[in-house]
């Protein structure tokens, strides 16, 4: 079979648990957590792909991939159903010696070698399946060009003082990279590591295989693959990226980057400034309906809800059924959750096909710092009985 | 069963006024997010039809694109699944009259099929059907036609475009075209099963004698001539029918009602349509909205009431929207205020002006106009 050679090949991380996501991701894959109101996480990194001209993406599961593998289909909503590329999901799998599950980041992608060598790219592009943010990696590929980088890593700017959470790269003045630390106790930068890089093939790949002969390394881009880069002397550059960026691995991050969505001048512009769209894979799903007496302030709504109760400050999934006198403040309700007459949620995240019944407390108004807060968590399917309370933080 | 599907596109584009000038009455907008084709289409997908064909006659680009590939139907397959049929034009055949003479240009896809039997359907009734009861019911009656219709439309004042009437088994014992049917009398709507084999006959033996009418020179005439069997099948759930600018206004409202939109949506059998990849609807600090379909895409900052919004709207602080029917991308701008209008697609409200319709004749402001 001829495979017609890609400048670039896209390779999306989407194998992670997403542990503390808990009941979250229990059945589920975090890349397949639906975000926004119509969306899952994983429509971000592939719309960016998209958008970005990028029409050769794989996919790497491993943890629940059902759900996953179903979403993505034959990536047409993505417009990468296409017969030269598009989208493949890549599970880990049995060969003749040496299968394995993956071990880590970088032995993903080299177990999958043989998948980008097929297109013989320039350029591979490596992301997560877990971080909201519109991005135009072509741009990032320019730098990457322009630098004569072999490794370009996209950073993004956090405040000093937090700097030791992260991955930092430390930078010359001409952004080239002279050392990577993981979670610095004494940062010299506060450029933070974004978990997406741009490699030249033939680089990665030798670094790839070498890495996979020592049995010492843990397998992990930022730990193994870029320190040994910068050890043999090789060219990294930062790319710094200003625009919206989350990773959603936690309860509190994700509520929260649900709520960027919000306000008159939201954190995230989800309508984006320059014409891209964010894909999803749609349900055929009537128009919302607004019943008289509901009452909606600051919040997303999305297609195929029906709302007579009051919505406040937050975000409405596909599919609901809001019922009169339910209040729901500060909250993310997703897909398909029906929540019955006078039941109240606040600071909570309810996942799909959940039945809050009538009369029923989940969480409670809470003031403080996102770290402070409490977020009630109902897994996915979870009936929350008549008149029943549910503590603030309380998962279930 | 094997059966095909033939779906006329325009038949009653005469009747809607301005919506009709820059698209045929398939593609008008309806509830929200759809056009008027979604629902025929839909339910023959759902009714596991894999092999159709729409029948038009001008003004279908809107159409075309809006159908694509018919990805969203699934009916994007390597045999089979949709084709167009504009008129095929010749010598001695121009634009046709009416759905029988529309037919021939789909002789060819109707003599290429292998299916036993062929619906044909207008495009202008919103319901949820099953087609394959309606078939199932057909081949039991040994009729030659089946027609669809629906009971309790009739008042001896209106006029119906075919009305019949049936005995207690279904059996059509009379039937009238463009005729004020009394009370208990059934309304055609317009869907209709016969034979592969039959209707290939029919177009052949009766185009050429310049009939041209399906209903009146074809199933009345040859049933008065006692040579026609028409069973009926009654159509027990909701049936929104548009036949003219103000019984479009009136279905819209009538999505309104919950009983309305649980017949018509149902989640086992959707209607699909195309997918355009908006943003949820966002409802600014002060949005009032009350009783209101509303679709994806929208920015709500102002007030609205018993209205259809349709996808990617903006209704700026302080507007007022009642009674109305808002398309596709239309701007409501601060302080403006509609009652009783439908706004075609792309309209900008300007500030302070008002719009006053009546519920009997809304006011209609034309695809991309600023008032």
């Amino acid at each position: 079979m001829y495979f017609q050679k890609k400048r670039i090949v896209a390779m999306l991380l989407a194998g992670g648990q997403g542990s503390r996501l808990k009941v979250l991701t229990e059945n589920t894959a975090k890349p397949a957590v639906p975000f926004g109101g119509k969306y899952r996480i994983i429509d971000f990194p592939l719309s960016n792909c998209v958008n970005s001209h990028i029409d050769t993406v794989g996919v790497l599961t491993q943890y629940q991939p059902l759900e996953l593998n179903e979403y993505i289909g034959n990536g047409q909503p993505w417009d990468l159903n296409s017969s030269h590329g598009g989208v493949s999901v890549l599970p880990p799998y049995a060969r003749s010696k040496k299968s394995d599950w993956y071990k880590g980041t970088a032995n993903a992608i080299y177990q999958n070698i043989p998948f980008i060598a097929r297109y013989n790219p320039d350029y591979v592009l490596i992301l997560s399946g877990d971080h909201i943010y519109e991005m135009d990696y072509a741009k990032m590929l320019r730098y990457h060009e322009k630098m004569e980088a072999d490794c370009t890593i996209a950073v993004r700017p956090v405040p000093m003082e937090e700097a030791s959470r992260f991955g930092i790269m430390n930078t010359n003045e001409d952004n080239s990279v002279y050392e990577f630390e993981e979670k610095p106790k004494h940062p010299k930068s506060n450029k933070a590591s974004m978990g997406i890089y741009i490699f030249n093939w033939s680089v990665l790949r030798k670094f790839l295989e070498e890495d996979e002969e020592d049995p010492k390394s843990e397998n992990d881009f930022g730990k193994n693959i870029i320190p040994n880069l910068l050890g043999a002397g090789h060219k990294l550059y930062a790319y710094e990226f200003e625009g919206y960026w989350k990773d959603v691995g936690t309860i509190n991050s994700l509520w929260e980057a649900n709520m960027d969505l919000l306000g008159d001048h939201p954190n995230f512009n989800i309508y984006g400034s320059n014409g891209h769209k964010i894909y999803a894979r749609n349900n055929a799903m009537p128009s919302g309906y607004i019943a008289k007496g509901a009452e909606i302030a600051d919040s997303f709504v999305a297609e195929g809800c029906e709302v007579y109760g009051t919505i406040r400050h937050s975000v409405i999934s596909t599919g609901c059924t809001i019922g009169k006198g339910a209040e729901i403040r500060d909250s993310v309700i997703m897909p398909n959750v029906v929540v019955e007459n006078g039941a109240r949620i606040c600071h909570a995240i309810v996942a799909e096909d959940c039945v809050v019944k009538a009369g029923s407390r989940i969480g409670e108004d809470q003031e403080g710092t996102l770290e402070e807060l409490k977020i009630s968590v109902i897994g996915k399917g979870k009936t929350i009985a008549e008149g029943a309370v549910v503590a603030p933080g309380e998962i279930i | 069963m094997e059966t095909m599907g033939i779906i006329f596109s325009n038949i009653y584009d005469s009747y809607m006024g301005a919506l009709t000038e820059i698209r045929t009455s398939a593609s008008i907008p309806v509830g929200g997010r759809y056009r008027q084709i979604d629902f025929i289409l839909s339910n023959m997908a759902n009714s596991g039809i894999r092999h159709i064909g729409i029948i038009t006659k001008y003004n279908y680009q809107s159409l075309m694109d809006h159908l694509g590939s018919c990805q969203e139907w699934d009916l994007q397959l390597s045999t089979n699944g949709v084709v167009f049929l504009p008129p095929f034009a010749t010598g001695h055949t121009g634009i046709y009259r009416g759905k029988l003479e529309a037919m021939q240009t789909a002789l060819p896809v109707l003599e290429s099929g292998n299916q036993d039997y062929v619906i044909l359907a207008d495009s202008n009734v919103m319901c949820a059907i099953d087609f394959r009861e309606v078939i199932e019911r057909h081949v039991e009656s040994g009729c030659d036609v089946t027609v669809v219709a629906k009971a309790g439309l009739t008042d001896g004042k209106t006029t119906q475009h075919f009305a019949l009437r049936i005995d207690g088994n279904n059996r059509a014992v009379g039937m009238g075209v463009d005729y004020n049917a009394p009370v208990g009398d059934l309304v055609g709507m317009g869907m209709f099963v016969m034979s592969r084999k039959k209707l290939i006959e029919t177009i052949q033996e009766t185009v050429p004698h310049g009939k041209y009418h399906l209903e009146r020179d074809f199933i009345m005439e040859e049933f008065n001539a006692k040579r026609l069997s028409v069973n009926v099948y009654p159509f027990q759930n909701v049936a929104l029918f548009n036949q003219s600018v103000e019984s479009y206004f009136k279905n819209n409202m009538a999505m309104l009602q919950p009983e309305v939109r649980r017949s018509l949506f149902r989640s086992e059998v959707p209607i699909y349509t195309k997918v355009r990849d908006e943003v949820p609807s966002h409802y600014g600090p002060d949005a009032q909205i009350s009783n209101c379909m509303v679709a994806d895409g929208c920015r709500l900052d102002g007030s609205a009431e018993n209205s259809v919004i349709f996808r990617e709207v903006t209704l700026e602080e302080g507007c007022q929207v009642q009674d109305s029917i808002v398309m596709q991308g239309s701007v409501i701008e601060k302080g403006a205020s509609i009652q009783y209008t439908i706004l075609d697609k792309n309209v900008t409200v300007k500030s302070g002006t008002k719009l006053l319709g009546s519920p009997d004749h809304p006011l209609v402001i034309r695809k991309g106009v600023t008032v």
